[in-house]
C-alpha cells in the first residue's frame, strides 16, 4: 500500500483508539472498584458532547468567540456535569443494588442509558437531528508526501493521551488513588483499614465519567458532528475494549482501544463494504473471548476454594 | 388440605383466570388514553397487592397442582377471548406479539434464569428464525411447518458458534459475546444485498396443513375475520407448548443440573456435572424457542427488516424476562403484556414512552428486584410437599 | 499393602513461583479416617483441590486403587468414588435440602432430554425414590432436619447446612468421603454433635475412608486412625495421634505460627 495513505490509516486509527481508551478506562474502573458493568457509560459520552454543545452555544450568545476560551468551557462544562452525573448514578442506581444479581445491575444501567439518550432526544432543542459540533481545533494541515497530518487530529491524540497519563498519575501517585486501589484490590480489607468505601465508589465514578465527557468532545471535535444515538455504540464499543483488555486493568482497557480501532481500520481497508469493518471487528472481540476469556492482561487470581 | 378448602382454591383460581382474560380483552381493546393508564396501573398494582398478600403464591400452587388443566384452562380462555375480538386487527396483532415475545423469553428463561448463561442477543436469534423463514418459505417449496422448525434449528445452529466462547467466559465476560454478535448480526443484515440490506425482504404468508392464514374469510356483509385471528391462536398455542416445556424441564432432574450450574459451577463439576454440556442445552434449546418464535412472527408481519432486531431489541426481552421475575416463565406473559402493548397503545406519551419505559424498569429493579411473579421453590410433580 | 485404597506420591501443586504442595507422599487405606492437620496456608486445602480435579498437579501421581486418576477432570474424580465437602460452605441456598442431596447424587439421576421431559411417570417413581433415600440419610444426622427436606438451605442454621454439606457428599455411596473443616464456624457442642454423626456413618459404612481436615487437636484425637501434619506444602509428621503431637518439629509448626 501507498505508505501516505497508510499513514493517513494510521492516524485515524490512533485518533478512534484514544478515543475509545478514554471510554474504555472508564468501564474498568468502575469494574475494578465495585465489580460492576456501568453500561450507561456510552450514553454518558453522548451527554458530554451535548453539555459541550449547550456551553458553547451559551457562549456565543454572550457574543464571546474565541476558540481557545470556548474549548476550555466546553471541557470543563461537560467534565464537571458529567462527574457529577456519574457520582449521582452510583449513589443512586448502583450502589443501591449491590446486593442483587450483577444481571440487575446490568440491566438498570443499561436502561439508564437509554433514559438519558431519550431525555436529549426530547428536551435538547431539535435533539432528534444530528447537531454540528464546533470546529475549534486549528484546522490547517502539513503534507508530508501525499500524507496528510491534521492538527486537529494530532491535538486529539495529543490531548487524549495526555488525559489517560494524568489519571494513570493520579491513580498511582494521590491519596484518593491509593484509596481506590485499595478499595479495588479488597473491598472488605480497604473498610477495616478504615477507608470510607461510599466516597471512594463516588469518586470513581466521577472520574470515569468525566473522562467518558471528554471522549465525547473529543468525538464531537473529529467529526464536528453529534447525534443522541452514538452513545449506544460508543459504549459497546468501550466495554469491548476493557473485556478485551481485561477488566480492571487500566492498562489492558488502553490497549484494547487501539487494538480496536486498529480491527476497525483493518476492516475498513480490507473490504470492499466499508460498513463490514464493524462485523470484522465485533467478530474479532469474540474470537478473542474465546481464546483469552478474561481478556489479554488478566489479573484474575486463581479462585479459592 | 380438605376437599372445601381445595374447591376454593380451584374457585378462585377460575375468578383469577376470567379476571385475566376480561383484562387483556379490555386492554387490548382500549382506545381512550385514560382508559389504557387506568388499566396499566391497574395491572401493576393487582400484581403487587396479589404477590404482597399471597394470593399470586396461592394462585401459583393451585396451578401447580393441576397443571395439565391449568395450561388448557388458560389457552381455552385465550382463544375465546382471540374469537371474542375476531375482526379487530389490532388487538390481534397485540395478541399475537406477545404471545411470540412471551415464547421468545421462555427461552431466554432457559439461558438466564435456569443455566445462568447471559444472551443480549435475544433479538438477533428472534431475527434468524425469521431470515430463515423468508428465504426457505420464498425460494423453496419446504412445507411450512419444516420451515418454521429450520428457523428455530438455524438460530440454535449459530448460537453454537457462541458456544466456545460462551463456555469459557463468565459473567460480564459472557454478556459481551452476546452483546458484540447482537451488534454484529444487524450490522451484518444492513449491508448484506443477499438478505435485502436495510431494506429488507418480504415473507409470505403462513400455509399450514392447507390452511393459509392470510385467507380473507368473510362474515356476513361487510365484516370479516381478521387474518392475524389465525397467527394468534397459532402464537397461543406455541406459547403454552414452551411454557409446558420449560416447566417440564424445571420439574425434572434437568432443572436441577441447570440450577447447580448456575448457582456454583466449582461445586457442580465436583459432583459430576458436566458444565459444558447443560450450558450447550439450555443455549441451543432456548435459541431454538426465540429462532421459532421469530419466524412466525416474520410470516404474520409479511415483512422483516435490520430495524426490527437491533440491540434495544434484545434489551426489551431481557427486560421481560427479568420483569416477568427470573427463572418464572408464567411471569413472562404480563412482563410481555406491559412492555409490547403499552408503549404501543399509550400515543399520548408516544414521545415519552422510551423515557418512562426505562424509568419504570430502573424503579422496578430497585423496588422489587424479583419481578413481577418471583421464582417459586421447585415442586417436582403435583402434590410435592407431601411426598 | 493390598487394601490401600488411594495413594499420592511427590504431589506437587505450584501457581506461578508459589509451591503449595511440594512432594506429598500419601496413603489412605479401606476404611480409614486420617486426620491432615498444620497451620494456615499449610497446603491442606490445596490437597484436596490436588485429588479432585480442581488444581492440576504439577508434578507427581494419585492412584486410587488400580487406576490412575492424576489430572482427571472434578466430574470423573467424583464417578471414580471420591467426594468432598468445602470449608466454605458451597451450597445452593437457594434451592432446597432436597435439591442440595440431589446434585451430590447426580452420577445416579437419569440425564436425558426425552426420559425428563416426556416420561414423566417413570421421573415421578424415580423422584419418589430419591425422596426417600434422602430422608433416611438425613434421619441418620438429625430428625428435625429429615423434616424439613423441602425448605430452602439459606433457612437453616449453620449445623443443619454442614449436615446438609455431608449428605450432600454421603448420599452416592463414594468411597473416600474428603471433609475440609468442617467444624470451623461451629460452637464445641455443634462440633461434638456433628462428629458423634461421622463416627455412626463409618460404624455404618466399614469400608468407606475419609480425610478429615481439622484445627481442633481433640476432634482430631477423638476420631482418627492416624494423623498427617504439613507445613508449608510438606509433610513434615505422620503417625498416631499420640506420636504426631510430641514431634517436636510439629510442635515448632504450631508454636511458631501462634
Amino acid at each position: 500500500m501507498d505508505p501516505g495513505l497508510l499513514g493517513q490509516y494510521l492516524l485515524n486509527g490512533l485518533v478512534l483508539g484514544v478515543i475509545y481508551a478514554m471510554v474504555a478506562v472508564g468501564f474498568t474502573l468502575f469494574f475494578g472498584v465495585l465489580d460492576v458493568i456501568k453500561f450507561s457509560h456510552g450514553d454518558v459520552v453522548m451527554a458530554g458532547a451535548f453539555v459541550g454543545l449547550a456551553a458553547y452555544a451559551g457562549l456565543e450568545h454572550l457574543g464571546l468567540h474565541s476558540p481557545l476560551l470556548a474549548l476550555a468551557l466546553i471541557v470543563t462544562a461537560a467534565t464537571a456535569a458529567m462527574a457529577l452525573f456519574g457520582a449521582a448514578a452510583a449513589r443512586y442506581l448502583v450502589l443501591p443494588l449491590r446486593g442483587a444479581p450483577p444481571l440487575n445491575t446490568l440491566l438498570a444501567t443499561l436502561m439508564l442509558g437509554l433514559a438519558l439518550r431519550e431525555a436529549v432526544r426530547l428536551f435538547y432543542p431539535n435533539g432528534s437531528n444530528p447537531k454540528p459540533f464546533p470546529r475549534l481545533l486549528p484546522v490547517e494541515a502539513i503534507d508530508i508526501g501525499n500524507f496528510t497530518l491534521r492538527y486537529d487530529s494530532a491535538i486529539i491524540v495529543l490531548g487524549g493521551l495526555a488525559a489517560i497519563f494524568a489519571l494513570h498519575i493520579f491513580i498511582t501517585r494521590s491519596r484518593l488513588g491509593l484509596a481506590i486501589r485499595a478499595v479495588a484490590q479488597d473491598a472488605e480489607t480497604a473498610r477495616v483499614m478504615g477507608i470510607d468505601f461510599r466516597a471512594v465508589v463516588l469518586a470513581t465514578f466521577a472520574l470515569g465519567s468525566a473522562l467518558a465527557a471528554l471522549a465525547g468532545v473529543a468525538n464531537g471535535l473529529y467529526y464536528s458532528e453529534v447525534n443522541f444515538s452514538m452513545g449506544l455504540l460508543l459504549g459497546v464499543i468501550g466495554f469491548s475494549c476493557a473485556v478485551v483488555g481485561g477488566l480492571g486493568s487500566v492498562l489492558g482497557a488502553i490497549l484494547g482501544g487501539f487494538l480496536f480501532a486498529a480491527l476497525q481500520t483493518a476492516g475498513a481497508v480490507w473490504f470492499a463494504v466499508p460498513a463490514y469493518k464493524d462485523v470484522f471487528a465485533f467478530a474479532a472481540v469474540i474470537l478473542v473471548m474465546a481464546w483469552k476469556p478474561t481478556g489479554l492482561i488478566s489479573e484474575t487470581p486463581a479462585e479459592r476454594v | 388440605m380438605s376437599k372445601r378448602a381445595a374447591r376454593i382454591d380451584i374457585a378462585l383460581a377460575l375468578a383469577a383466570l376470567a379476571g385475566c382474560a376480561l383484562f387483556t380483552g379490555l386492554f387490548l381493546r382500549a382506545e381512550a388514553q385514560w382508559e389504557i393508564a387506568v388499566l396499566a396501573v391497574l395491572l401493576a398494582a393487582t400484581l403487587y397487592a396479589a404477590g404482597r398478600s399471597g394470593v399470586a403464591a396461592r394462585l401459583e400452587a393451585t396451578g401447580a397442582a393441576h397443571p395439565r388443566a391449568a395450561s388448557l384452562a388458560a389457552g381455552a380462555a385465550m382463544l375465546l377471548l382471540v374469537a371474542l375480538l375476531h375482526s379487530s386487527h389490532f388487538a390481534l396483532l397485540m395478541m399475537a406479539t406477545v404471545a411470540l415475545f412471551a415464547t421468545a423469553c421462555m427461552g431466554l428463561t432457559l439461558q438466564f434464569g435456569y443455566a445462568g448463561i447471559t444472551n443480549f442477543a435475544g433479538a438477533a436469534f428472534f431475527g434468524i428464525g425469521g431470515y430463515t423463514t423468508a428465504v426457505l418459505a420464498t425460494h423453496t417449496g419446504v412445507p411450512h411447518l419444516l420451515v418454521l422448525l429450520a428457523g428455530g434449528a438455524m438460530a440454535g445452529l449459530i448460537g453454537s458458534l457462541l458456544i466456545l466462547p460462551i463456555l469459557r467466559t463468565r459473567g460480564h465476560y459472557a454478556a459481551l459475546v452476546t452483546i458484540a454478535f447482537a451488534v454484529l448480526f444487524k450490522t451484518f443484515l444492513e449491508v448484506n444485498d443477499a438478505l435485502g440490506g436495510p431494506q429488507g425482504l418480504k415473507v409470505p404468508g403462513l400455509e399450514l396443513f392447507g390452511w393459509a392464514f392470510n385467507r380473507r374469510i368473510p362474515l356476513g356483509e361487510d365484516r370479516e375475520i381478521s387474518f392475524f385471528a389465525s397467527y394468534a391462536a397459532l402464537s397461543i398455542v406455541l406459547a403454552l407448548l414452551a411454557y409446558s416445556l420449560v416447566k417440564r424441564v424445571e420439574r425434572s432432574w434437568l432443572g436441577l443440573s441447570l440450577d447447580a450450574v448456575r448457582v456454583d459451577e466449582t461445586a457442580a463439576a465436583c459432583f459430576g456435572i458436566d458444565i459444558a454440556r447443560w450450558k450447550i442445552l439450555a443455549f441451543t434449546l432456548g435459541n431454538f424457542l426465540v429462532g421459532l418464535a421469530g419466524g412466525i412472527y416474520a410470516m404474520m408481519l409479511g415483512y422483516i427488516a435490520p430495524t426490527s432486531f437491533t440491540f434495544g431489541d434484545s434489551l426489551i426481552m431481557v427486560s421481560i424476562v427479568i420483569l416477568g421475575g427470573l427463572g418464572n416463565p408464567l411471569g413472562v406473559i404480563p412482563a410481555a403484556l406491559l412492555v409490547v402493548v403499552l408503549p404501543e397503545k399509550l400515543q399520548l406519551i408516544q414521545e415519552y414512552r422510551f423515557l418512562l419505559f426505562a424509568v419504570v424498569v430502573m424503579l422496578i429493579l430497585v423496588f422489587r428486584p424479583d419481578g413481577l411473579l418471583p421464582r417459586r421453590m421447585r415442586e417436582y410433580f403435583a402434590g410435592w410437599k407431601r411426598a | 499393602m493390598s487394601s490401600t485404597l488411594l495413594s499420592a506420591q511427590g504431589l506437587t501443586v505450584r501457581f506461578g513461583g508459589l509451591t503449595a504442595l511440594n512432594g506429598l507422599d500419601f496413603h489412605l487405606e479401606r476404611g480409614e479416617l486420617v486426620g491432615l492437620i498444620g497451620p494456615n496456608g499449610s497446603g491442606k486445602t490445596t490437597f484436596f483441590n490436588a485429588l479432585t480435579g480442581l488444581y492440576r498437579p504439577s508434578a507427581g501421581r494419585v492412584q486410587l486403587g488400580a487406576d490412575d486418576i492424576t489430572g482427571l477432570s472434578p466430574q470423573r474424580v467424583y464417578r471414580a468414588g471420591i467426594t468432598r465437602t468445602f470449608q466454605r460452605l458451597r451450597l445452593a441456598l437457594s434451592l432446597s435440602v432436597f435439591d442440595n442431596l440431589m446434585i451430590g447424587n447426580h452420577r445416579r439421576l437419569d440425564a436425558g432430554l426425552l426420559g425428563n421431559v416426556l416420561h414423566r411417570a417413570r421421573l415421578r417413581a424415580d423422584i419418589e425414590r430419591n425422596v426417600e433415600q434422602a430422608r433416611q440419610l438425613l434421619r441418620r444426622f438429625s430428625a428435625p432436619l429429615a423434616a424439613r427436606l423441602f425448605d430452602p438451605v439459606a433457612q437453616l442454621p449453620m449445623i443443619d447446612r454442614r449436615r446438609v454439606e455431608v449428605c450432600r457428599a454421603l448420599i452416592s455411596d463414594p468411597r473416600i468421603l474428603l471433609l475440609d473443616e468442617p467444624s470451623a464456624g461451629m460452637t464445641q457442642e455443634e462440633t461434638r454433635a456433628l462428629m458423634d454423626d461421622l463416627l455412626a456413618t463409618r460404624s455404618e459404612h466399614p469400608e468407606l475412608a475419609m480425610v478429615l481436615i481439622e484445627h481442633e487437636m481433640g476432634v482430631i484425637e477423638r476420631v482418627s486412625d492416624r494423623c498427617v501434619v504439613l507445613n508449608y506444602g510438606e509433610k513434615i509428621a505422620e503417625g498416631s495421634y499420640r506420636q504426631v503431637a510430641d514431634d517436636s518439629r510439629v510442635r515448632s509448626a504450631y508454636l511458631g505460627e501462634d
